[in-house]
């Protein structure tokens, strides 16, 4: 005759922890995604003393920025045909000083256009400087 | 005859302890966590050939509405320098790096200043973007 065991013993986690337990991994989840790094390009601008000298030299490339558009020494380029233009430009220039690449934005650009062209300058080896229009105040006399 | 007063022992369960000690980590977390720009509301720009940034004291950040915020606390650009510099204080380096989050519809009238006083202050600039897909 067999005699079956008796003593076998079921652990069960209690039901009522259940809600706790999901409330403790949401928290967890939601702290883990709120501190995901974040992701960027780093642009190094020299200072603006160095700025005045290479604009007295007149002698650096000069990138002009509208709201939609981007001129390259004066000249209009297709967005698309920016970066080879640059970076045919940047070839030719041997020194890091002569890399300098002035950008002038009108006050319309949007930045996503402004980063864009600004990334192309940079890939393409060049140094991004900005010239900002600095505002003057003009009294009339009576 | 003595009657002895019946005493109840209430003790706190032990099994409770751990989940006790990750909230309290969890909240602590959250609250270390509260003066960052993460309630925010920006949508980034893209570009290509983007890389992980380090991790940065200060964050500078223009939102949809078009107003600055310095770690999550709104601010005027005139004294924004000054309050760069005293966040980063005389870090060396490589350790200066000043995270700046613009979204993508700002104007240059408006994010050009932002970036020479980041400049002006020492720091070193990181535009926080998005990676481009083809």
């Amino acid at each position: 005759m067999k005699l079956r065991r008796q003593n076998q013993l079921l652990a069960e986690p209690p039901s009522s922890a259940t809600g706790d337990i999901a409330f403790n991994l949401i928290v967890f989840f939601l702290v883990c995604a709120s501190v995901q790094p974040d992701s960027g390009r780093s642009q190094s601008l020299p200072n603006s003393e160095s700025t005045k000298q290479q604009e007295t030299k007149n002698k650096n490339i000069e990138v002009q920025l509208t709201r939609t558009a981007v001129l390259l020494n004066g000249d209009q380029v297709n967005i698309e045909d920016f970066s080879k233009k640059i970076r045919s430009l940047l070839s030719r220039k041997v020194k890091a000083e002569d890399r300098i690449v002035v950008v002038k934005s009108k006050p319309e650009t949007p930045y996503h256009h402004w980063i864009a062209i600004t990334t192309a300058i940079e890939d393409a080896g060049g140094t991004v400087t900005l010239q900002i229009e600095e505002e003057r105040t003009v009294n009339i006399p009576n | 005859m003595k009657i002895k007063r019946r005493t109840s022992r209430a003790t706190v369960p032990s099994m409770a302890m751990g989940d006790i000690a990750f909230n309290l980590l969890i909240f602590f977390v959250i609250l270390a966590r509260a003066q960052d720009d993460s309630h925010l509301e920006w949508n980034p720009a893209t570009a290509a050939n983007i890389e992980s940034t380090r991790p940065a004291t200060v964050s500078v950040l223009v939102d949809t509405e078009n107003k600055l915020y310095l770690n999550g606390q709104q601010i005027g650009v005139a004294s924004l320098k000054d309050a760069i510099q005293n966040q980063l204080g005389d870090r060396p380096a490589g350790q200066r790096i000043v995270l700046l989050k613009v979204h993508r519809e700002t104007l240059a009238q408006r994010f050009e200043p932002i970036i020479e006083a980041i400049g002006e202050a020492g720091g070193d600039l990181v535009h926080v973007v998005e990676e481009q897909r083809p």
